[in-house]
């Protein structure tokens, strides 16, 4: 009885293993083969991340575009961001991924390393695609080694996004150019005015190491590696477990537990570091009200702070890149597109969209009032280059960050942990 | 002989027929049924050559190579192999395995026995129990399963309701690193149905006279057990305790479905095959993936090999008896 319930289990398993090879090979030859037709219309896929209130814009605007180009069908796809590039990287790797994507600037370098990713500029030259009217230096960052291989949608920068009520109940009211001295006290005046811990644990976020590493004159990545060394993660990680511990920051066993959500959204900490457009997020997810606040700096002035993006990229291997750049041209520029997506992927990257969307919502205005500021005050520098494997090495820094806030991990084997799956990732 | 020929159709040429050469056709005719057979398993015989002899050579090929999906393989020998054990997210992802199957396993089983005791007895509305026991272990391994009990044991569900009614204040076992093993375990254990019925079978054939000698010489329901049951069924218990142990070395869909696709929080249900699952397809290191999987074959291997040398010590045959 047993056996021929494992007999029964394995025939069936390979039943169903060989509909499924059938069926794939079916699906293959359905989507990969036919992609133009007798009347010239041509069908290019494109895909990203996000979630379903994104999915609406973007269909909207595609309905836009295949109205002014009807001969250009657009297939779509999305998943959340973790799913987008496990499935990316599988469709790569298989030579069939989408004609063009949502891209961010941890990927470009991995991507280009592999071949996946189409030199925009012969486009550009071709006169598909614009590159101008963009607002200052933010098509740099799609930039590798001369090659443009994104074009930015939307831009964003590091901020310290706050649940305003609780900042107002501890009377702490953070000024541009704060020390990271009068950060920490205003995370102690925090905790013990109003028993919340001030921050969500901004020792493993990299891109905020990134800025205190560029405020003193370092960055985290040089161009093929990582731009700090042991004894500086040490400092940094060993400062951070001695204010987990002091209750100035979240328990991490609170911030595991909050996931998905964030901690500060779920009313456990004050503040977090994080990119300004998330603001749209928490207001959406928390019950408090969330603002934007300084970066805090080393100096008294440089915050060390620059413009990343999302931005669409395209295929190396598509079957019809001058389709592909008129839909990113449109995409980028059209001012009716930027009036639907609004703030969604950031402040709109093109000077038409950007002028074409007024902010009515005061999170979405206070956004735009931080970006504009932030650029007044001068401290915007070139980015960070991402060498290939950041995107690995940005969710081994908060995990093992993470490990090392719970106490798992002693700081130092946690540093040699960090540098080893470094090591992995910017060979693999 | 002669029948075999007969039996031939004559639609086989004149001048064959007249040639003595009845092995040939005989060989001919077993040949032609032969390729009939095989072409009716062409479906299963391609399935298996192309999704499981094909990919499990190729897989211990990449085992000793650095292969990231995109490159051409390179062979680094033993590297992957040696790297595991420098790597203490391996050394995690071993540990919550091997704590998933000590745990989960023999509550999994002590459950099925139980209830398979309480089954086996004749009573109104067995076949209805048997049915509604059996059910969870049909649907269980499903990833709609795993929605389920994602949201029975998330912050302020049911389960978390119900403790701090009960006054224990854990909250959901989902979102807690401490609790969220059990919350598999759980799962698991909820499908005992499948052992429970090979229990059951086994229960039916003790022999009837062995109770009622043992009664006769005054054995409570604990001394039958303990004495006739247990020694009985051991060879069944056998066969589950290794079906379900190595079932068990294979948990991913569940752990990957509850923890929300990643297999934490803080790696806490970071288990063997999702810690492969993470290496191959998140980071691309798919020599390392590969050289997991093979290493976890060896591990199975080793540990059905104990159970087996083991069964001596406990695992009575009734031709041992004799």
């Amino acid at each position: 009885m047993g056996t021929s319930r494992n007999v029964e289990r394995r025939t069936i398993l390979k039943a169903a293993g060989a509909s499924a090879a059938v069926l794939g090979l079916g699906a293959t030859t359905a989507c990969g083969g036919d992609s133009g037709s007798g009347d010239g219309t041509v069908t290019i896929r494109y895909s990203w991340w996000g979630a379903d209130e994104r999915a609406k814009k973007i269909n909207q605007t595609i309905t836009l575009f295949e109205k002014k180009y009807p001969k250009i069908k657009v297939k779509t796809d999305f998943q959340d961001y973790q799913s987008f590039w496990e499935k990316f990287q599988t469709q790569a790797a298989g030579g069939n991924p989408p004609d063009v994507f949502q891209n961010a600037v941890g990927f470009l370098r991995k991507y280009d390393k592999r071949g996946i990713l189409l030199d925009l500029n012969s486009q550009v030259k071709a006169g598909n695609l614009s590159l101008d009217h963009f607002r200052a230096g933010v098509t740099k960052v799609g930039e590798v080694d001369g090659k443009q291989l994104g074009v930015p949608v939307g831009s964003n920068t590091m901020a310290l996004v706050i649940d305003k009520k609780v900042f107002e109940k501890a009377g702490v009211d953070p000024q541009t150019g704060w020390t990271w001295d009068e950060y920490f006290k205003a995370l102690k005046t925090i905790h013990d005015k109003t028993k919340i811990a001030g921050d969500t644990g901004y020792f493993s976020i990299m891109y905020l190491y990134d800025l205190y590493l560029r405020q003193n004159g370092k960055a985290f990545y040089t161009k093929d590696g990582l731009g700090f060394d042991k004894a500086d993660l040490t400092e940094w990680w060993q400062d951070g477990y001695s204010r987990v511990k002091a209750g100035i920051v979240t328990d991490p066993k609170i911030v595991a537990q909050d996931q998905p959500k964030s901690s500060l959204s779920s009313g456990h900490a004050a503040s977090e570091f994080t990119w300004d457009n998330f603001t749209v997020r928490y207001s959406a997810e928390g019950t408090s009200t969330y603002g934007l606040g300084p970066i805090p700096t080393t100096d008294g002035t440089h915050t060390g702070q620059y413009l990343a993006s999302l931005m669409l990229s395209a295929s190396a291997r598509t079957a019809h890149p001058k389709e592909v750049a008129q839909f990113i041209d449109f995409m980028v520029h059209d001012p009716q597109v930027g009036k639907i997506m609004g703030y969604d992927r950031g402040i709109l990257a093109s000077t038409e969209q950007y002028a074409a969307f007024q902010p009515t919502d005061p999170v979405s205005k206070e956004i735009a009032q931080y970006e504009d500021d932030t650029a007044k005050a001068g401290v915007l520098g070139t980015i960070t280059p991402h060498p290939s494997g950041a995107d690995t090495i940005e969710a081994a820094f908060l995990r093992i960050g993470g490990d090392m806030s719970q106490g798992k991990t002693k700081v130092s084997d946690a540093v040699k942990q960090f540098f080893s799956e470094s090591e992995a990732a910017f060979q693999a | 002989m002669g029948t075999a020929v007969t039996l031939v159709k004559d639609s086989a040429p004149a001048a064959r027929r007249a040639h003595p050469a009845a092995p040939a056709t005989l060989r001919r005719r077993g040949r032609r049924e032969n390729l009939a057979g095989y072409l009716f398993m062409s479906p299963w015989i391609a399935g298996f050559l192309l999704l499981t002899a094909g990919p499990m050579v190729a897989s211990l090929y990449f085992a000793f190579t650095d292969y990231n999906l995109f490159n051409t393989p390179k062979w680094v020998g033993l590297d992957n192999f040696t790297r595991m054990f420098d790597d203490p997210r391996w050394q995690k992802s071993v540990e919550v395995t091997a704590k998933y199957v000590v745990i989960g396993t023999p509550i999994k089983l002590l459950l099925a026995l139980g209830v398979a005791l309480l089954l086996a007895q004749s009573r109104r509305g067995q076949a209805f129990y048997r049915a509604a026991f059996y059910a969870p272990s049909l649907i269980g391994a499903s990833v709609s399963v795993g929605f389920v009990w994602r949201s029975l044991f998330s912050d302020g569900a049911i389960v978390d309701r119900t403790q701090s009614f009960l006054g224990f204040h854990v909250g959901g076992w989902v979102g807690n690193p401490d609790w969220i093993l059990y919350s598999l375990v759980a799962l698991t254990a909820w499908q005992f149905g499948a052992p429970m019925v090979i229990f059951l079978a086994g229960l039916k054939q003790v022999p009837r006279e062995l109770y009622e000698a043992a009664e006769m010489d005054g054995a409570g329901p604990f001394r039958k057990f303990w004495n006739i049951t247990l020694p009985m069924i051991s060879p069944v218990l056998f066969f589950n305790v290794l079906l379900e142990t190595i079932h068990s070395f294979q948990i991913f869909g569940s752990a990957y479905v509850v923890s929300n696709t990643q297999c934490g929080p803080a790696d806490a249900t970071l288990v063997y095959t999702c810690y492969l699952y993470q290496q191959g397809f998140k980071n691309a290191q798919m020599g390392f993936a590969a050289a997991m999987a093979w290493m976890l074959l060896l591990a199975v291997a080793l540990v059905t090999a104990v159970l087996f040398w083991s069964q001596k010590k406990w695992v009575h045959y009734e031709e041992d008896a004799r």
